[in-house]
């Protein structure tokens, strides 16, 4: 490799000869010399860094690092208390939140009862426009933040169902019973703030100061890299083990995933589903294939008369041959899926679909000429934000002309920022891709969010909501869990939408850290050594 | 895309012995192999694009199986599967009509724009030559890829025609320029004036003497834009901004390889073949001929 | 002088058409890029609105696109981008990286592409001119993207012989590979360009001249011929700075390198209007000077232009 790097050096000398003393030089390789007890990290350039407004994978990424939650859920999928030394309730509706005393944000302000509340109302207040806004909907005292009217400016900046018993205490009370709420509160969106971040917002999103095991050195440099370092003085449970963290930001996975192999980053938590197996080879043992409950599925439009009968969709679902797709563009790294809930969520059932999430192409043509078929021509819709939506669609496509006879299939590549705002405002006329990031391991947060009233499809069906109201209001998730799965059944014998695949994220190393432990819901980086 | 006329301009004979100069390039080219290889390739190329039925086995999309996805070549597929588990070598023969289409139609188009313009421009001057020269410069100025792709991303379906018609309405200024320049030598030459002496009308001068001399130059540029304007849709495709499904094309098996090719070199090496031939060939034949026509660098 | 002004006159229409074209371009693309920001999960109604207004998105285009300018010019702002970063300070960071990159490019094609030029034009018909032909066509004809890949596995990945992506190793280290690929298409062309050029040029009848008077090989060649075939090279060079800065997408792209192109080609198709417009304005004006030296650079080599 030295010699190698000779030749670079010495073609660079002979064009800088050329080049007439043109471009001063940059200052080269100064990353090159990492600290002792630094290692970095892949990532994508985040979009916010105040926890209250942002819900992109890469700034979560960052946050958690930043931050300690009130609770955290743990590698198996409980919940565990992190900045919270309890969340209880007698009725589910009203909550009181316990904080453990003695600890600090990374500006020597202390950690209390009322970081949480200002945190909060901030996300909350409309006018703030914050993308976290919406997951406060459930706390008294939001409508009164974000009145209907359009540019009518709240009376209130304060929700009325926030209140700070003592430096140590917080009581939260909701609009309706919901026994999911402790595990809600896992979401780095319910992290605390201090008083010192309200100064200036603008200037805490460009330099968050958190009270995790990790604070923040020097500026964010957009789209380059992003340094943090041991805050000392962290009294939480999981103090850092290594003395700094580097992101480097890329555009591209596929670029980081080539550094990587390059060695010249030490952690990848998304290896290309594509470049697994090379990976798994190259990697060893430092390959980390960590569940997800990301899922992808194909919904339909229910308000459009063509995608009304429950038979032609359930004939288009088994059609569809998940294994061949998952085995073809991600590699057989994604799971194929006969139920609506992820894998890891409580109450998942592995074949809870039955039969209509079967590949079976002389079944699904049979049922797909008995519901009458489909005239016109069938449109696809994805959006263009990553190429593999497009490379399985097409498998789908070929198969739902080559299965059922459908010649007329033409693909809706929406941009990005237009994608949703087609689908909310229902002008999709044919199945749609539909993604669903987990926020938090609860069947509600799956079920309610996607099939739930207003949902995409336009599909209402009262047996589901009469369910989940039920489900939310038990006294426990063990409680809750069979009606759920009631509910579940429900919107698989109708099917308005159908479940395709579970997604994996594979993280690799390089051999300069030890003690990786990325499980499903944070990378935990506080617990990687560097050799 | 890149300024062609920087090349084939240059001063040049106003030849009014048309037939000679053309015959002499004939005599010249029939004696050049690069002059027939690439023909050869051309013929092939247009062949498959017109007619793929008959080099393809299946047809587009046809009989893809998921089950041999990227497999290489062997059995009965002789450059293996595609990532859907389509007979690649089908879908490369059909990926020909895109480019071979696209590239040959927009520099049709392009070629009336600028033989229109650049006529018109060159020969009346004034007001009508600015305009015209002003507008070639907004639309020369406008950087090739961050253009077509604003423009496509507002199309709702990206199909050939929206191709097309993006790739004129960035490419026809390179030759309405060097159109433009070779009218107005001309225009003042003195058999133009005899004509014009003569009584004949504005529009016999410039279609019947002005023209078939300025046309040459112009001409040479257009192949080579055949080419450039294959790579430039290839780009656009294999940037994700270009032709979709149900649309087969290279530029499309090239953006998929991209992502697998580390593993599945096929992916990326016969596409990128069939693309590099055809591009070379429409880009060896521009250069025979201009030196076929041009008698200094005989 | 007056030849430098009526140059200048002519450039101001121009930059004024062709940015409004390219602001209405990117503001009549469908869609709405505030609720691409809150991703899949829903945000109120409320708090787009107070988004839209902060962006003007409610006001009429021609209104946009003056209140736009005027930041430009009176103020040299260029908007902000819809995650609160100004524009401004995301391209001052980018631009350096893409002025870097095309720098590089360009050294290379104007030393290696001339170098190549001269060679083959001086040995026409025999060995050297063939490959250089043969090389520079080929080179043409095979897409950047196909080449970037390429280049970025086997020299950089499994020779070792370059940084495979990034920037960490600084200027020129990091930006030589990148630079070379995104030179390539360029080099073949100053090659094949300085080659005609020097053929022409040593037909020339003042060649034949100074060769009849005695004049040594060398001397005609260093002194004449070079000079004077380097007219059109200087031309090509010149408009083609404007390109590579413009041509940047997809090397950028490849080599994770955080320049303008990527910037801009992210923020086509989140609809970051912003950006967009802020970097196409820049690389017009960029482009448009470009052209200006040019044509005043011609006039100093050639004296015959400035009389025309």
């Amino acid at each position: 490799m030295k010699k190698a790097r000779g030749a670079a050096v010495l073609l660079a000398a002979a064009l800088t000869l050329g080049a007439c003393g043109g471009s001063s030089g940059n200052t080269g390789g100064d990353q090159a010399k990492q600290g002792a007890g630094q290692f970095s990290v892949a990532l994508n350039e985040p979009d916010h860094l105040t926890p209250g407004n942002t819900s992109s994978s890469y700034s979560i990424t960052v946050l958690q690092a930043l931050f300690d939650t009130l609770v955290v859920i743990d590698s198996k999928g409980q919940t565990q208390m992190r900045a919270a030394e309890s969340v209880t309730s007698q009725d589910q509706k009203t909550w009181t939140i316990k904080i453990k005393p003695g600890q600090k944000f990374h500006n020597g302000e202390p950690v209390t009862a009322e970081s949480f509340a200002d945190a909060w109302n901030a996300a909350a207040y409309g006018p703030n426009a914050w993308t976290n806004n919406y997951y406060f909907a459930n706390i008294e005292g939001y409508d009164k933040l974000n009145p209907e009217a359009e540019g009518a400016k709240p009376a209130t900046d304060k929700l009325g169902g926030l209140k700070v018993v003592d430096t140590t205490t917080l009581e939260v009370r909701l609009t309706a019973p919901f026994s999911q709420f402790p595990i809600t509160l896992a979401y780095t969106g319910f992290a605390p703030m201090p008083k010192a971040a309200f100064a200036d917002l603008k200037a805490y999103d460009q330099k968050p100061i958190g009270n995790g095991p990790f604070g923040l050195d020097g500026d964010w440099a957009h789209n380059k890299q992003i340094k943090l370092k041991k805050f000392a003085g962290y009294a939480g449970v999981r103090p850092a083990r290594s003395d700094a963290v580097l992101f480097k930001l890329y555009a591209s996975r596929d670029t980081a995933y080539t550094d990587l192999r390059a060695n010249k980053v030490d952690l990848l938590q998304t290896i290309p589903p594509a470049s697994a197996g090379e990976a798994r080879k190259l990697l060893g043992d430092r390959f980390v294939p960590t569940a997800s409950g990301t899922m992808d599925y194909l919904g339909f439009p229910v308000f459009d008369k063509r995608f009304q009968n429950a038979d032609l969709r359930k004939a288009i679902s088994m059609a569809i041959d998940r294994q061949g797709i998952v085995d073809a563009v991600y590699n057989g790294t994604f799971k194929p899926m006969a139920s609506l809930l992820a894998p890891l969520v409580p109450g998942y059932r592995e074949n809870a679909c039955g039969e209509a999430c079967v590949y079976d192409k002389v079944k699904a043509k049979a049922l797909f000429d008995k519901a009458g078929g489909l005239t016109g021509t069938l449109n696809l819709y994805f959006s263009n934000a990553d190429p593999s939506y497009e490379q399985w669609m097409q498998a789908v496509a070929n198969q739902l002309k080559e299965n059922l006879g459908i010649t007329d299939i033409q693909f809706r590549k929406i941009p990005a920022a237009d994608y949703l705002s087609t689908l909310r405002a229902k002008k999709e006329d044919g199945p749609y891709r539909n993604n669903w990031v987990m926020d938090y391991p609860s069947p509600q947060n799956y079920l309610e969010s996607m099939w739930g009233a207003g949902n995409r499809m336009g599909w209402d069906n009262k047996q589901f909501n009469d369910l989940i109201t039920k489900a939310n209001a038990a006294p426990s998730m063990d409680a809750s869990v069979p009606l759920y799965q009631q509910a579940e059944d429900v919107a698989l014998a109708e099917m308005p939408m159908i479940p395709l695949w579970n997604w994996q994220d594979q993280a690799g190393y390089s051999n300069k850290i030890t003690g990786v432990q990325i499980d499903p819901y944070s990378p935990n980086l506080d617990t990687i050594t560097v050799k | 895309m890149v300024d062609l006329s920087a090349e084939a301009a240059g001063p040049r004979p106003a030849s009014n012995v048309r037939g000679s100069l053309w015959n002499d390039a004939w005599l010249e080219l029939r004696g050049r192999v690069i002059f027939w290889l690439s023909m050869a390739i051309m013929v092939v190329a247009c062949g498959m694009a017109a007619f793929p039925s008959v080099f393809a086995r299946l047809g587009p999309n046809e009989r893809c199986d998921l089950r041999m996805s990227k497999k290489g070549p062997g059995g009965g597929a002789i450059f293996g599967y595609d990532l859907q588990g389509c007979d690649y070598w089908s879908q490369i023969v059909h990926g020909t009509r895109a480019s071979v289409l696209i590239g040959i139609a927009v520099t049709v188009f392009a070629l009336l724009i600028a033989i229109v313009l650049g006529l018109v421009a060159g020969y009346y001057g004034g007001v009508v030559d600015a305009i015209v020269s002003r507008m070639t410069d907004v639309f020369f100025g406008i950087p090739f890829v961050l253009g077509s792709t604003v423009v496509l991303i507002a199309f709702p379906r990206h199909g050939i025609w929206a191709m097309t018609l993006v790739l004129v309405i960035l490419g026809w200024t390179t030759m309405t320029r060097l159109m433009r320049g070779q009218v107005l030598a001309i225009r003042d030459t003195d058999y133009v004036q005899a004509a014009r002496a003569l009584g004949a009308g504005d529009r016999r001068i410039m279609l019947k003497h002005i023209l078939p001399n300025a046309i040459s130059p112009v001409f040479v540029v257009a192949m080579l834009n055949v080419g450039n304007v294959i790579s430039g849709e290839a780009t656009l495709d294999y940037l994700g901004v270009g032709l979709q499904y149900p649309d087969v094309s290279w530029g499309l098996q090239l953006n998929v390889a991209q992502t697998f090719f580390a593993e599945y070199p096929h992916l990326l090496v016969f596409p990128a073949l069939f693309l590099t031939a055809t591009v070379l060939s429409f880009l060896m034949l521009g250069d025979v001929v201009r030196d076929a026509l041009d008698p200094k660098l005989r | 002088m007056r030849y430098a002004v009526h140059r200048l006159l002519q450039a101001v229409p121009v930059f004024v058409a062709t940015t409004f074209l390219i602001y209405a371009m990117v503001w009549s693309l469908p869609g709405d890029p505030i609720l691409a920001l809150a991703g899949d999960k829903p945000l109120p109604d409320n708090v787009l609105q107070a988004l839209r207004d902060h962006y003007h998105l409610n006001d009429p285009l021609i209104v946009q696109y003056g209140l736009y300018m005027a930041g430009v010019f009176l103020h040299g702002d260029l908007g902000e981008t819809f995650t609160g970063q100004p524009v401004s300070e995301l391209l001052q960071d980018r631009w350096a990286v893409t002025a870097q990159l095309a720098v590089t490019a360009w050294v290379f094609e104007l030393v290696v592409g001339i170098g190549l030029g001269v060679i083959a034009g001086l040995r026409r018909g025999r060995l050297a001119d063939t490959a250089v032909l043969a090389g520079t066509t080929f080179v043409i004809a095979v897409p950047v993207f196909v080449v970037g890949y390429t280049a970025q596995i086997l020299l950089g990945l499994d020779l070792g012989l370059f940084p495979t992506a990034g920037t960490d190793d600084g200027w020129p280290v990091s930006y030589l590979l990148p630079g070379m690929v995104l030179g390539s298409f360029g080099l073949a062309y100053v090659a094949r360009l300085t080659r005609t050029s020097v053929v022409e040029n040593l037909r020339a009848d003042y060649v034949r001249t100074a060769t009849a008077k005695g004049m040594p090989r060398s001397r005609i060649i260093g002194r004449h011929t070079l000079r004077n075939s380097l007219i059109p090279v200087v031309t090509y060079l010149g408009v083609d700075f404007g390109n590579l800065m413009a041509g940047a997408v997809v090397t950028e792209g490849i080599f994770n390198l955080p320049g303008i192109g990527q910037q801009v080609f992210q923020s086509i198709q989140l609809q970051e209007g912003p950006v967009v417009v802020g970097v196409t304005t820049l690389l017009v004006m960029i482009f448009i000077v470009a052209n200006l030296l040019v044509d005043l650079l011609y006039g100093v080599l050639d004296p015959r232009i400035r009389r025309g």
